[in-house]
């Protein structure tokens, strides 16, 4: 412990002294004074220091873990790669086409949507010198990418015809779709898809890349330290380095935080985000639209009484969301309209509020012949917060009139056998945020399994029409159209969404400004 | 029988009960509700591409099957490869069984002296003392290992600050690297391992000074200290080892929940991710290493418990 203090002290005095190089002699004279500055953060206006080392911890993998994001379905597998290696793009609301590219300069979209070609950066050189090339990106999408079984990359799969992807000369390449669409950029520039240099099949420690960051110490299970790369595209890092650390309990990242042991915890339960509220060393900054988790429940519409539209609609009208988001989250949640993707540019904004009517839902479920029905909630501890969901929810049917009860399974169990998850009469989930219309393309249309009975074929055709439409304004017509649809007779009871909660040291900054949220890459962060 | 001969057959019998536990390892984990395929798949795979990684994972052919292959890879010391991150087991066991060696033996050290002390105090002087430490005792044990470990966590890590409240070891490093970090750790598993074996070593000293002999030395007047180490002791040692031999069996059920309470980086931690994923290779792999290290420490016990007993010569 003594070693690892003298070393954070040594990396201290080091970051003070590149701070007194960098803005003069003035500082050293303020310095010299030796007052204690009350607010170590850096002022409006001042711009962030460069130096030190932040600690950062996250859910990861066990002794088994491997430097291969691809393969890899932990949370510190991504965050990992994208300190390490290039971005295609992240999500940015302020951009042009609402994304910021990386190595790309720009993607353009063919007249008939069936081809994308992405143009890249030139420039962009990995850490062997070397210039990033179309054959790189070819290497990262057709023979990494389209080979995961990773969610994440089976979104791009299921788009785009990533085997089929051409280089078209050294600085494009042109990536066919799979059926028109006009919303490719959203799912290609999420903040995911990540570049690694051509030929690249073993990732290990000390292999060209052209991350923010260069990987300088890796120990399966237990975390990874890295150093800046000076010659980064675009943006050199702040930070001298960055240290990821792997935590897999909430209490423990918490305490690690509050003892100093680390400057950034990931994703907290609500309660031990609590416990934090009143530490003056250590804030909250829960992720902000669209990087929200949506909390849901699903009516299973093939299973009895489910297939009535009106008891559909008064499970909905059941939920008090209010009272969960204050609850379960100390108000740290928004409401949610029982659609997912809040905060994407396709998620249909313009539809009402739901209501919490238990009246009304009492008497829809009499009209429905429903009335004291009795129905079993299945859900598990997936993601913080969902068992306390689902403990509200069924308080809330009581109320209505409806038999209803939890069963909570252990750990890791819920989705283990999917089969049966995806034939449960009500079950307690949650959805990761992706664009809206292209997870219902991908996860619902067709009576896919997890569409819990849902085969509506002409919302699908509607889906794909939207999708397929260049025109913004009658894209986002006919996506609301078919939101619509889901929104009154669907079977998605979506009450809540919530941040992740992340808490980091007060000297900590610009965390966020990397934009991917989410899964940070800390390319922009720094330390005062 | 001599000693060679009983070393033998108790190997044979710790090599047939092996392979019997390893089968039921397999067994369990084939009957666990669901496959790694939801792991290595994605949660929201279509049918086709779970039948695509079943059969890349060889989930599709019979358990049986699946067993004598594996068992064929054991006995030449190739355990397999996990179907997350693809690393080979033995890896795996390699960097992580030394870490809770490493714990077991630092809650031995902490235990087996302060078991034996208790063990002979409570054993011998019986009245209040023997009540209060035996009804502790009895009390520690009931409690859970993780409630335990939050008591001690809310009082050392928290309250004074004076340990760190997860054991966050330098990258590259081995837990030796910050002895502090062990502390909380072996401090949760010795409380526990301390209550069993101090109410087992209890009996033991009882019985041993309920034996005429030790009878006989009272009436002569050896008293205390003497009375303990000359006749006591020798007379409980057998019953004494094969405790301790059982504590650090229930030792190795207590590291699972303790390592994941601390983020320890044990074989117990790895474990557990690898039951959640499902990856069976990994289970399996892990399950049988941790029998035949509870099976050495058996047979270890029941050596030294039979060196021990031969000196008992008092007694027959």
């Amino acid at each position: 412990m003594s070693r690892q203090i003298d070393r954070r002290a040594f990396l201290r005095r080091g970051a003070a002294g590149a701070v007194a190089l960098a803005v003069g002699p003035g500082l050293l004279a303020a310095c010299s004074t030796d007052e204690p500055r009350p607010d170590h953060k850096p002022g409006p206006g001042s711009s962030p220091r460069s130096g030190g080392t932040l600690r950062a911890a996250f859910v990861g993998g066990g002794a088994s873990e491997t430097l291969d994001f691809f393969n890899g379905p932990s949370a510190l597998d991504l965050v990992r790669a994208r300190a390490w290696h290039g971005t295609l793009g992240n999500l940015d609301p302020s951009g042009p086409d609402g994304v910021r590219y990386g190595v790309l300069e720009g993607i353009d979209i063919s007249d008939d949507l069936s081809a994308y070609t992405l143009h890249v950066r030139p420039g962009v050189r990995f850490t062997d010198g070397s210039e990033l090339t179309s054959a790189d990106i070819l290497h990262s999408l057709g023979a990494l990418a389209a080979r995961s079984k990773l969610p994440v990359y089976r979104l791009a799969a299921a788009n785009f015809d990533l085997a089929r992807a051409k280089a078209d000369g050294d600085l494009k390449v042109v990536l066919p779709t799979l059926r028109p669409i006009a919303d490719g950029r959203m799912i290609l520039c999420q903040g995911n898809f990540l570049v690694v240099k051509d030929g690249t099949r073993n990732f290990r420690k000390g292999m060209p890349s052209c991350g923010p960051f260069r990987l300088t110490e890796f120990t399966a299970g237990q975390g990874a330290a890295f150093e800046r790369y000076d010659d980064h595209y675009g943006h050199v890092p702040l930070l001298d380095g960055l240290e990821l650390r792997s935590i897999a309990d909430s209490t423990a990242r918490a305490g690690a935080l509050t003892s100093g042991e680390i400057d950034f915890a990931h994703d907290l339960s609500p309660v031990t985000a609590r416990t934090l509220a009143g530490d003056a060393k250590v804030e909250l900054v829960p992720t902000k639209s669209p990087y929200l988790v949506g909390l849901s429940f699903q009516m299973n519409m093939s299973v009895k009484p489910f297939d009535d539209p009106r008891v559909r609609e008064a499970f909905k009208l059941a939920v008090d969301r209010e009272a969960m988001v204050r609850t379960v989250f100390y108000g740290n949640a928004e409401v949610g309209n029982d659609l997912p993707s809040i905060g994407f540019p396709d998620y249909a904004e313009s539809l009402p509020q739901r209501a919490h009517d238990p009246k009304r839902a009492r008497e829809l479920l009499r009209e429905a012949g429903a009335d004291g029905m009795k129905v079993r909630l299945t859900t598990g501890p997936e993601t913080p917060g969902m068992v306390e969901m689902a403990t509200l929810f069924v308080e809330d049917l009581k109320k209505v009139g409806v038999q209803a009860s939890v069963r909570e399974l252990p750990p890791g169990q819920l989705y283990a056998d999917f089969p049966a998850y995806a034939a449960l009469p009500l079950a307690g989930s949650y959805q990761m945020p992706i664009p809206a219309l292209s997870i219902y393309q991908m996860n619902t249309a067709g009576g896919s399994p997890s569409a819990f009975g849902w085969k509506e074929s002409a919302t699908d055709a509607l889906v794909a029409k939207a999708r397929a439409e260049s025109d913004r304004a009658r894209a986002k017509k006919l996506g609301t159209q078919a939101q619509r649809t889901r929104w009154e007779k669907g079977n998605q009871v979506l009450p809540v969404f919530k941040p992740n909660l992340n808490a980091q040291a007060t000297r900590v900054d610009g965390i966020q400004d990397d934009l991917f949220e989410q899964f940070p890459g800390f390319s922009r962060a720094s330390l005062a | 029988m001599s000693l060679l001969a009983f070393v033998v057959r108790r190997l044979a019998g710790a090599a047939v009960l092996l392979v019997l536990l390893s089968a039921a390892v397999f067994a369990a984990t084939a009957v666990l509700p669901g496959d790694a395929v939801s792991a290595v798949a994605g949660v929201d795979a279509s049918e086709a591409q779970r039948a695509a990684v079943r059969a890349e994972l060889g989930l599709d052919r019979p358990a049986a099957e699946r067993y004598a292959d594996w068992a064929a890879g054991a006995v030449r010391g190739d355990l397999g490869r996990g179907f997350v991150g693809e690393r080979p087991v033995t890896d795996v066991l390699a960097t992580r069984l030394p870490n809770s060696l490493l714990l077991a033996g630092l809650t031995l050290a902490v235990t087996a002296p302060l078991a034996v002390l208790l063990g002979l105090w409570t054993g011998l002087r019986g009245g209040g003392a023997d009540r209060l430490v035996s009804t502790s005792a009895q009390i520690l044990a009931a409690v859970p290992e993780f409630v335990l470990a939050a008591l001690l966590v809310a009082v050392l890590a928290v309250w004074l600050e004076v340990l760190p409240r997860v054991s966050v070891i330098p990258l590259g490093g081995t837990p030796l690297d910050v002895p502090r970090a062990l502390v909380l750790p072996v401090l949760t598993l010795s409380a526990v391992g301390l209550a069993v074996a101090t109410r087992l070593l209890r009996v033991s000293v009882s019985d041993a000074a309920a034996t005429p002999y030790c009878e006989a030395a009272r009436l002569n007047g050896v008293r205390g200290v003497r009375l303990a180490v000359r006749h006591i002791l020798p007379n409980a040692a057998g019953p004494a080892v094969q405790a301790l031999t059982l504590t650090t069996g229930a030792l190795v059920g207590s590291a699972v929940v303790v390592e994941n309470v601390f983020d320890y980086p044990g074989i117990g931690r790895e474990l557990q991710l690898a039951v959640a994923a499902r990856d069976i290779p990994m289970v399996q792999g892990i399950a049988t290493a941790l029998v035949a290290v509870l099976l050495a420490v058996l047979l270890l016990g029941d050596i030294c418990a039979r060196l021990l007993g031969a000196g008992e010569g008092h007694r027959r």
